[in-house]
């Protein structure tokens, strides 16, 4: 789309409006449909915390009984931690103000992005779409094999959710780490960015690392209650202790990834409203990476009650212990940062003072468990869930708000009423307050979380429980003047100029809010440290205007949405019983086929219009860069898994059967598919000196051998399956598990190669456009890697 | 959908009408109750912690007091604020002084971790087993059998032998010791010497289901002499033919309808399908009904055999509609008789912890 000269558009139809929100690829667009929904599901969430406040106002009430109750909490922590405190922050306000931080159009993969984020709407809707099939999940958000083998068919539902949205959030992540890593304005250093900007990146590291955990812990327990195949049943020498190893691997580093972001705005807050650079820019940076390392070590400690030995509980004391040293170098940071400034108390300010007093207290709580022996008696306690909630709800969350106003005037081009900004704060700060300091004390008197009632008569419980469902509707009045705050802002409508707060970050260098295409000017390269708007104006360089019809954006497409949509009906198709009456559900085959039909129109749907030429900070593609990205995660999940099966395979509970599947099978495959990896290679060296059609050629070869691959691991599978029964046998349920998941990725890796020979049929495909190509020549050499490895501990060993 | 509601409401409903207020409570939890070495042992640990936590809370918002009060903008400034980016030296310190707490509270802790994992001579060891929603009791060196109360001597240090049968379960006795999981194919050992007898409430603290929060258990601390005196009369214990015609009817309605599910000594053997379900031998002697929930009186034993999950959502013990009223109390009456002679182990409210 060349952009003509910006005028005021005429207000669209709701129609119009909508098709534009599901053809856009435009970062700020996406940025909001992220926001929305999280801080909508923020509101629905923080209702479903009344109500569980409700019950539990009084011993014994029946308001909220058994199942019921523990829906509603499931819902409550599952929606609170995947759809608002992960997103907010990290792909809503990510989205929105990175790319202008760092003075670029767009982030690295906008169409990637695009469909990243309607899968993760998606997913919430497939979560939710349980109460329509027979009821929301019960198994609380930690969903523990084997409680979430047992219970109801809402668990389906919950785990393909959380499938796809970290399907969702590995996307977003890889384009994050490669916009960082890409797209800079010329002369911003590493160095030189802005505080937030190095928290994303933290953050996007931190997610691809982390995030095979859980996919490896909802995939098992999917599985396991879909065709009985896990490696957690004790029944036949499983561990269902391996399971929570899986959970915590991801979990664990989560409430970074929930925290780090956070952390990143408050930075920028403090700085703009004491007027004073952050203090200790380089600690600052050296804290969130040290968070991100360390956050990587201490998941165990959820699981102290579970009997692993004292060293490896003492290893993770120690470390759970030291991540409070780099968490307390960012709160004297930001200590730091306003001393001697010239606060100027708004509401984002405000927020992040009320950050800062509660993330103390959740900060010295959170040391407290680390001392196990505590942790013994408070484990799963009121306790916990006053911790969790003073960082995660007083800590994060109030920064989500602290980073809402505070680029409110920039996303909207409103201001905000400050009266009710304000009034939102101390009402949230006191309802707090209110609600979770008894629970604190009711941790000591030893109630336990998840409880939907408890007798009358225990000491303190009932006064403490009725003070915190106080604490709840002080919350809840609290929403109620966010509410006002933000129809007030729509309804006074005043204008938000350019740089409200006078903020030195380049999101302040536009106007408010933004045009489709970010800046048109060139910016100035000389950055002598993270405010270059501050540097600039004492250098006196200026930014020189360029002529926004020079600009080119990517051009509107439908088809990532319609892949995601492509993507949801088959999530409710796996969720749901997969064959009724012999025949597949027609979920499942609308589904599919409306994910590959989309997905080769989205592939022969060039990205933009005219020929544009990328700079890029590295010189590689951003194709390149994002599937880099993309791999680590997915050679964390092989890790996992096959960690899992060496730590069962070594502690001799894991035994091959008699009959195995045959070595010159496997090794027959590992010729194709090593083969196969070869001619991918002379394909693309053909692309780039542009031979087409030995390019065509060499591609076809290639799927082909994928796909003899495939039949192989079929018959080989069949023949398997017919003499040993895996539900009785471990070894099997490993073999079944891991190379299926090889199979699988030899599939996705096989579609990516066929989009790439469409390309190159239809000569959509140039030796300067080749971006699927290159991204999935490179998945289909780690496809290749992995198998390699896999021959070695399954057929080999 | 509408069913679901309709299933719900009535379930509501159902529970709002039954459970007339009477669940038993009136113990003083405290994670910190001196009783036990253990409890001890966190209380001093946790004075260290909470010092620190003392200081670093008064440090912090002090600063952020003074912040406070000091910069905030007047409005009368002129010019901007001095644009300093750091301070090398305070950095420093805000890492090295927050690494020696860290390690200072790394030390105490390993070293009470040791300490309390160690055996002391001469323990006795108890199986327990989580179900939902119940706990069952196993005392190998005795060899009896005891589901939902724990009866154990005061003063004998104890190994807990803790597992799951159906899922994950966590076993916690509030005021006596801390928790350790109930796994199933896994144990789990809590060591523990109560010093003080009374009645210990306890509870499951893992989520395992509807009725997580109904799974709750006691832990009886009594005399050395009651204690093996409950063992002497327990691996005795057969049940007595009986002497009325209200308890034979009793004992056919419960050969009936119960001893499917349940062993009792002497009318319905310990197998696989029992061992599933709480045990009701000298079920008389029971101080609490549905696992730590009511009363063992036969006002709230009727109502617990006529609708037990109306009364405990998602239980496996079904209703029994089509006992009549007085077939109900015979049932009540019958394993109401079945009590171990002279031991009573009810407390009074000054000694439930």
């Amino acid at each position: 789309m060349a952009v003509t000269a910006p005028n005021q558009p005429t207000r669209p139809g709701f129609g119009a409006f909508l098709w534009d929100l599901f053809t856009t690829s435009d970062h700020k667009k996406v940025g909001m449909i992220y926001l929305v929904t999280s801080f909508v599901v923020f509101g629905v969430a923080g209702l479903m915390a009344v109500l569980i406040r409700w019950q539990l106002h009084a011993p014994e009430q029946t308001f909220l009984v058994g199942d019921t109750y523990n829906r509603i909490l499931t819902l409550h922590g599952a929606s609170m931690l995947f759809y608002f405190i992960i997103p907010a922050g990290l792909s809503g306000f990510g989205n929105f103000i990175l790319p202008l931080m760092l003075g670029e159009r767009d982030v690295a993969l906008p169409r990637i992005n695009a469909f990243a984020a309607w899968l993760f709407v998606f997913s919430m809707l497939i979560i939710y779409a349980s109460l329509f099939f027979g009821g929301a999940p019960d198994v609380g958000w930690t969903f523990y094999y084997p409680f979430s083998k047992v219970q109801g068919p809402g668990t389906d539902f919950f785990m393909v959710g959380v499938l796809l949205v970290g399907l969702s959030s590995l996307l977003g992540s890889a384009n994050f780490a490669a916009t960082v890593y890409n797209l800079r304005t010329k002369g911003m250093g590493l160095w030189k960015m802005p505080i937030f900007v190095w928290s994303i990146f933290a953050t996007s590291m931190l997610s691809l690392f982390a995030l095979a955990g859980i996919t490896a812990a909802s995939l098992t327990v999917f599985l396991s209650r879909k065709l009985d195949l896990t490696l957690f049943n004790s029944g036949i020498g499983g561990d269902p202790v391996l399971y929570q190893q899986f959970f915590w691997f991801y979990s664990h580093p989560a409430v970074y990834i929930m925290l780090l972001p956070y952390l990143g705005i408050a930075a920028e807050i403090a700085s703009t409203f004491a007027r004073k650079p952050v203090f200790g820019y380089r600690f600052m940076v050296f804290a969130l990476v040290g968070i991100a390392v360390v956050g990587f070590l201490v998941w165990a400690h959820h699981m102290f009650t579970v009997g692993e030995s004292l060293l490896f509980q003492l290893v993770f004391v120690f470390f759970t212990a030291l991540v409070a040293v780099p968490t307390g170098v960012k709160i004297f940071s930001l200590l730091g940062t306003l001393w001697g400034g010239q606060l100027d108390f708004k509401t984002p300010l405000l927020f992040v003072m009320g950050f800062m007093f509660n993330f103390l207290l959740g900060g010295i709580t959170g040391v407290m468990l680390a001392v196990v022996p505590f942790d013994y008696q408070v484990q799963d306690s009121y306790f916990v869930v006053a911790h969790f909630h003073n960082v995660l709800m007083a800590g994060s969350g109030f920064l989500a708000f602290a980073g809402l106003y505070y680029w409110w005037p920039k996303i909207t081009g409103r201001m905000y009423p400050e009266r009710w900004g304000k009034i939102h704060f101390w009402l949230f700060l006191v309802g707090y307050l209110v609600t979770f300091m008894p629970q604190y004390v009711l941790g000591f008197l030893g109630m336990p979380r998840r409880y939907y009632t408890y007798p009358d008569g225990l000491y303190l419980w009932n006064q403490l429980n009725f003070a915190s469902t106080v604490g709840a509707f002080i919350l809840a009045l609290g929403g109620i003047a966010w509410l006002i705050a933000m129809i007030q802002s729509f309804r006074q409508n005043v204008k938000a100029p350019d740089n409200p707060w006078g903020g030195h970050t380049l999101e302040w260098a536009t106007s408010s809010p933004p045009p489709s295409y970010n800046f048109a000017v060139n910016f100035p390269t000389v950055f002598k440290s993270e405010r270059p708007l501050y540097d600039w104006e004492k250098e006196g360089l200026k930014p020189t205007p360029i002529n926004p019809a020079t600009i080119h954006l990517p051009a509107p497409t439908v088809w990532p949405f319609m892949t995601a949509v492509g993507l949801f009906i088959t999530g409710i198709g796996l969720a749901l019983p997969w064959t009724s009456g012999g025949f597949i559900n027609g979920w499942l085959v609308v589904g599919i086929l409306t994910f590959i039909y989309s997905l080769f129109r989205w592939a022969l749907r060039p990205e933009y219009d005219v020929p544009v030429h990328h700079h890029t900070v590295t010189g590689k593609s951003n194709a390149w860069v994002g599937m880099a990205w993309f791999i680590v995660s997915e050679i964390a999940l092989f890790g996992i898994l096959i960690a899992g099966y060496l730590y069962l395979r070594l502690t001799g509970h894991a035994v091959p059967p008699e009959e195995r599947p045959a070595l010159w099978l496997a090794l027959l495959n590992t010729f194709f598919l090593v083969s196969s990896s070869f001619t991918v290679h002379y394909a693309h060296h053909d692309l780039r000196t542009g031979k087409l059609s030995a390019f065509r050629l060499g591609l076809l070869i290639s799927i082909v051998l994928g796909a003899i691959f495939f039949l192989f691991q079929i018959y080989e599978f069949t023949t398997f399956l017919h003499h040993v029964d895996y539900t009785q046998q471990l070894w099997a349920n490993a073999f079944l598990l891991i190379v299926g998941l090889h199979g699988a990725h030899v599939v996705i890796g096989g579609t990516g190669l066929s989009l790439a020979y469409a390309q190159g049929l239809a000569g959509k495909i140039t030796p300067h456009e080749q971006g699927t190509l290159e991204g999935s020549s490179m998945y289909w050499h780690l496809v290749d890697a992995v198998w390699l490895f896999i021959v070695c501990i399954f057929y080999i060993w | 959908m509408l069913q679901r509601i309709g299933v719900i409401t009535a379930l509501v409903l159902g529970l709002a009408l039954a459970a007339s207020p009477g669940q038993v409570g009136n113990h003083v939890l405290d994670i910190l109750n001196p009783s036990t070495s253990y409890n001890r042992e966190v209380g001093y640990l946790l004075r260290w912690v909470l010092a620190f936590a003392a200081v670093v809370f008064v440090v912090v918002t002090g600063l952020m007091t003074y912040v406070t009060l000091k910069f905030r903008r007047t409005g009368r400034e002129t010019g901007e604020p001095v644009q300093f980016h750091g301070n090398d030296r305070i950095e420093v310190l805000s890492i090295i002084i927050p690494t020696l707490i860290v390690f200072i509270i790394f030390g105490l802790t390993a070293q009470s971790m040791f300490k309390l994992d160690r055996i002391p001579p001469g323990a006795m060891t108890v199986e327990v087993k989580g179900w939902r929603y119940w706990w069952d009791y196993h005392y190998p060196e005795q060899g009896i059998r005891n589901s939902s109360e724990l009866i154990v001597p005061v003063g004998k240090p104890l190994v807990l032998e803790v597992t799951g049968g159906d899922v994950i379960h966590s076993y916690r006795i509030t005021s006596l010791v801390g928790t350790q999981d109930a796994i199933p194919g896994f144990t789990t050992r809590i060591i523990v010497t109560p010093e003080k007898v009374g009645d210990y409430y306890g509870q499951c603290v893992e989520l395992c289901g509807a009725s997580h929060a109904n799974m709750r258990f006691r832990v009886k601390v009594v005399p050395q002499e009651t204690f093996d005196r409950f063992v002497q009369e327990a691996k005795a214990y057969q049940a007595p033919p009986p002497s009325d015609p209200t308890l034979a009817k009793g004992e056919s309605l419960f050969k009936a309808n119960c001893a499917g599910c349940h062993a009792l000594k002497g009318v319905s053997p310990v197998n696989p399908a029992t061992l599933q379900n709480p045990d009701l031998t000298f079920f008389g002697n029971r101080t609490t009904l549905g696992s730590g929930m009511w009363p063992n009186t036969p006002q709230y034993l009727e109502a617990w055999i006529k609708d037990a999950p109306g009364l405990k959502p998602g239980i496996r013990m079904p209703a029994f509609p089509q006992l009549s009223s007085a077939d109900v109390k015979a049932i009540a009456d019958y394993l109401l008789s079945h009590k171990l002679e002279g031991l009573d182990f009810n407390f009074p409210e000054s000694q439930r912890y």
